[in-house]
């Protein structure tokens, strides 16, 4: 089979933009709270830049030093909960990954967002010695979007089916899938030599197979159910976009039983 | 009929006796009847005790973040019922919340006060959709036709507001669709006294004091505050094990914070514990319930918030103004564009900690949503606290853990 | 030892009884329909619901049983990802002759509205189906109606299983053709 070929950023975009519209941006504030201004303070050789967005305290961070930062962060500051982990893809633009944990403190009810950029091809340190819930986390950022973990335990795909190919979150990734992905349950379940017996994905709605006489009856030349597609009478229809336009009553063959 | 010739072999990986050390490695789903979905376990078994649990999730991945990434804001409000299918309002108000965050906008009094209702209603029958599901698993088939009987009744109060059972999409971006049907209240009050009268002489009735019940549950999944911490585990999982850690107490959104209700929590750290703080939970939500009654009657009637930049005006103004109707084409055609940001809400499903995590890069599409499903971490949990239990305690800690595979796999 | 001559019906030694006989089997059949649990997703809720006290299923003699080895009827209640397509199929071939399968949902129909990579776009192109249930979530009254049909439909096919106008992957002709 024919490797599927990255094509670029292929989300949908939106197809209208006004020429002078300007996208605002989410507030960004200096870091107030003292709960915050302390984690700072703790954390100030690690950090690049933070601030405060939506109530919640962002700091961005080298690559490098997630694991040590983390770790303060769940030792010093009370971060005892690590609820979520992932990545965002800005291979397009950067040629970068930009990570985030998304840190807890039960006890205050405060909140970290942990970021940092991870340049593609390389790997991220594990937290898992430190939050065993990054067990799933990383093994599902792997699986998503390729980017390898250091010292995971079990790094495996974890949504997937293990005999995947690409990894769906990828922004090269359609979103109907590659080749592979279409004829996946064939080829596993059947064989490669089915396909043509099964035909491809329909993927589209509105599809009318005009000679599937099992799924659709015309009007007016009707067939039995799974009988011959009769050409002949092909031309004798005429449609609008929308409505039947010459419908000839007396010529055409209604069935009273399809089936 | 004539068998179809498939190439698949079958299959022996589950019951595989030639080992050398004397264990067993048995396969668990994921078509299994207490699997709670689509959950494979690949357990390995000394004599009955397991001595290695190796959960395998995905098999109901439906790429619904990719999904996301492709629809524009309102577009994508209905997949998120398909995540928590059990209690669908409460993901169409998470994700409502965080693009409201994101927005800078909020919802108006009503609205707030439908929404409160609409979750702690949710919460009510996932919550009797548990004690059904758990008490089947266990051996209980009567709690689960009588626990059933109670959820019709809620899910017939759902039906009258939005229309659907189980798909619910109640909750739009900025507020609410609809008001409240004529005597919806006074339904709501009389399902109110009778999950009171049934959770008390029903389910506690034949549960509490049961000795099986008791015997299959106690000491049965036991873990440790830290742990659950540590694994990530919120909701009922981490209240179960005495953390007392509610996001509707500590970081109050919609009218949690001018209401009054405690936060049950149980130090017993077992399965039964967790069943009995489920079985509080139902009471504080009916007391929740009940202080928003008079609440919706004080209220004004606007529905959705006011913001013509990301949302529609209402029906009459869009008949009548034109300004309002060129705002609503717009909209409706290229999707709102919401600030350049980022935002993660955190909400307290009836599961845990749900949280959507959403980057906008100011175009109508998300750069990027991430769905934070408090089931994805307690299966991952379950690779620790199945080892060391019998192979009959499996699918009770299954239960405990209330996993439901829409948002495990999204 | 005497030889007992068994099955008439082979041999037709009883010409007159056979359309009875047909009419006997199938009206066991149909009255006796036992669905496996395959809840995949959220369909799985409302195929629950419609086992639960105010729908109640088993008045109709339809009692879910866990394997697929005692069930007649595959009721794929829910979203089909790739993933599980083999496990599907795997139950599928499982299940004893005659077996029937109702498509629950328009996920399990077409792959509803998760049109991506990780849903099969129908469950017609991996096991032939005999119902359609659309619906989103269909309702334990849909789902109970769909039943009826697939009895209707039971009763009038022959007892004799091969006969049956059933067709499977080996028998496809058409262009286009799917198992249907
Ligand atoms: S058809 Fe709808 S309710 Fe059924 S499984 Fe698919 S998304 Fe869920």
């Amino acid at each position: 089979m024919r490797k599927y070929v990255p094509k670029g950023n292929v989300q949908k975009k939106a197809y209208y933009t006004d020429r002078f519209h300007v996208v605002p941006r989410v507030p960004r504030n200096e870091v107030e709270d003292a709960h915050f201004a302390s984690v700072v303070s703790v954390l100030k050789a690690d950090i690049k830049e933070s601030y405060m967005e939506l109530g919640q305290l962002v700091i961005h961070i080298d690559n490098r030093s997630n694991f040590d930062v983390i770790k303060v962060l769940k030792e010093e500051c009370g971060y005892t909960q690590c609820s979520e982990q992932s990545a965002v893809d800005y291979l397009a633009q950067d040629n970068e990954f930009e990570l985030f944990w998304q840190m807890l403190n039960v006890n205050e009810a405060k909140r970290v967002r942990v970021v940092c950029r991870l340049p593609q091809g390389m790997a991220i340190d594990s937290i898992e010695s430190l939050f065993k819930s990054a067990n799933f986390a990383e093994r599902e950022m792997f699986d998503m979007f390729g980017i390898k973990v250091n010292n995971h335990p079990f790094l495996k795909r974890i949504l997937m089916p293990d005999d995947w190919e690409g990894h769906p979150l990828l922004k090269t990734y359609p979103l109907h899938g590659d080749e592979f992905a279409s004829w996946y349950e064939v080829d596993k379940i059947f064989g490669k030599a089915y396909r043509d017996i099964i035909g491809p994905e329909n993927r589209d709605p509105s599809k009318i197979d005009i000679e599937d006489t099992k799924r659709f009856s015309r009007v007016g030349y009707e067939v039995p159910f799974g009988g011959e597609y009769n050409s002949d009478t092909k031309e004798e229809i005429e449609y609008s976009d929308t409505f039947l336009v010459n419908y000839n009553k007396p010529k055409s063959k209604t069935l009273d039983e399809r089936r | 009929m004539q068998q179809v010739p498939n190439k698949l072999t079958p299959f022996f990986e589950n019951l595989n006796f030639e080992r050398d050390d004397n264990t067993m490695v048995i396969n668990f789903g994921p078509q299994h009847p207490s699997a709670h979905g689509q959950l494979r376990l690949v357990l390995e078994l000394d004599g009955e005790q397991v001595v290695k649990a190796y959960p395998d999730i995905g098999y109901l991945h439906r790429g619904i973040e990719k999904m996301a990434e492709n629809m524009t804001y309102n577009e994508f409000l209905p997949t998120t019922d398909r995540l928590d299918y059990i209690a669908s309002t409460s993901n169409n108000y998470a994700y409502a919340l965080a693009v409201e965050k994101l927005l800078g906008i909020e919802a108006p009094r009503r609205a707030q006060v439908i929404r409160t209702m609409l979750l702690e209603l949710n919460r009510i029958i996932s919550h009797l959709f548990f004690i059904a599901t758990h008490a089947l698993d266990v051996g209980a088939m009567s709690v689960f036709l009588y626990a059933f009987r109670e959820r019709e009744y809620a899910m017939d109060l759902m039906e009258d507001y939005c229309g659907a059972r189980l798909t619910h999409s109640a909750v739009r971006i900025g507020g609410v669709p609809l008001d409240l049907p004529k005597g919806w209240i006074e339904n709501l009050a009389a399902f109110c006294d009778k999950v009171d009268h049934e959770v008390e002489h029903t389910y506690e009735a034949l549960l509490s004091q049961n000795r099986i019940w008791r015997m299959r549950l106690e000491d049965v999944g036991v873990i440790s505050a830290e742990d659950a911490l540590n694994w990530g585990c919120t909701g009922p999982m981490l209240r179960g094990s005495g953390v007392k850690y509610d996001i509707r107490k500590e970081e109050p959104y919609e009218l949690y914070s001018e209401l009054d209700f405690d936060i049950p929590v149980s130090d017993r750290c077992d399965s039964y514990g967790r069943y009995r703080l489920y079985m509080q939970e139902m009471r504080e939500s009916t007391k929740i319930l009940r202080q928003l009654m008079p609440m919706y009657a004080k209220s004004d009637s606007q529905l959705m918030a006011h913001a013509p930049q990301y949302i529609s005006a209402p029906k009459e103004q869009i008949m009548t103004q034109n300004y309002a109707l060129m705002q609503h084409f717009v909209l409706v055609t290229q999707g709102m564009r919401p600030p350049k940001g980022e935002v993660y809400v955190p909400t307290e499903s009836p599961k845990g900690e749900l949280g959507f995590y959403i980057k906008s890069e100011g175009e109508p599409y998300a750069y990027r949503l991430k769905c934070r499903a408090p089931s994805f971490f307690h299966t991952g949990l379950l690779q620790e606290i199945l080892v060391g239990t019998y192979i009959a305690d499996v699918v009770t800690i299954i239960g405990t853990t209330n996993i439901v595979f829409g948002e495990v796999d999204r | 030892m005497a030889q007992h001559q068994v099955n008439y019906a082979s041999t037709a030694g009883l010409p007159i009884a056979l359309t009875s006989v047909d009419k006997l089997v199938n009206w066991g059949r149909s009255n006796s329909l036992w669905p496996l649990t395959y809840g995949l997703a959220c369909c799985a809720i409302e195929m629950m619901a419609s086992g639960d006290s105010r729908y109640d299923f088993d008045r109709m003699g339809t009692i879910f049983r866990a394997s697929p080895r005692q069930a007649d009827v595959m009721i794929l209640a829910g979203t089909l990802s790739k993933k599980h397509s083999e496990f599907a199929r795997r139950l599928y071939d499982q299940m004893t002759e005659p077996k029937w399968v109702i498509s629950m949902g328009s996920c399990a129909n077409t792959g509803g509205m998760f049109n991506t990579y990780a849903t099969v776009q129908g469950v017609d192109r991996i096991i032939p189906v005999d119902i359609y249930l659309p619906g989103c979530a269909p309702r334990p009254e849909t789902l109970q109606y769909a039943m009826m049909m697939l009895q209707k439909k039971i009763r009038k096919e022959s007892a004799n299983m091969n006969k049956n106008t059933k067709q499977d992957l080996t028998h496809q002709t058409g262009k286009r053709a799917r198992l249907i």
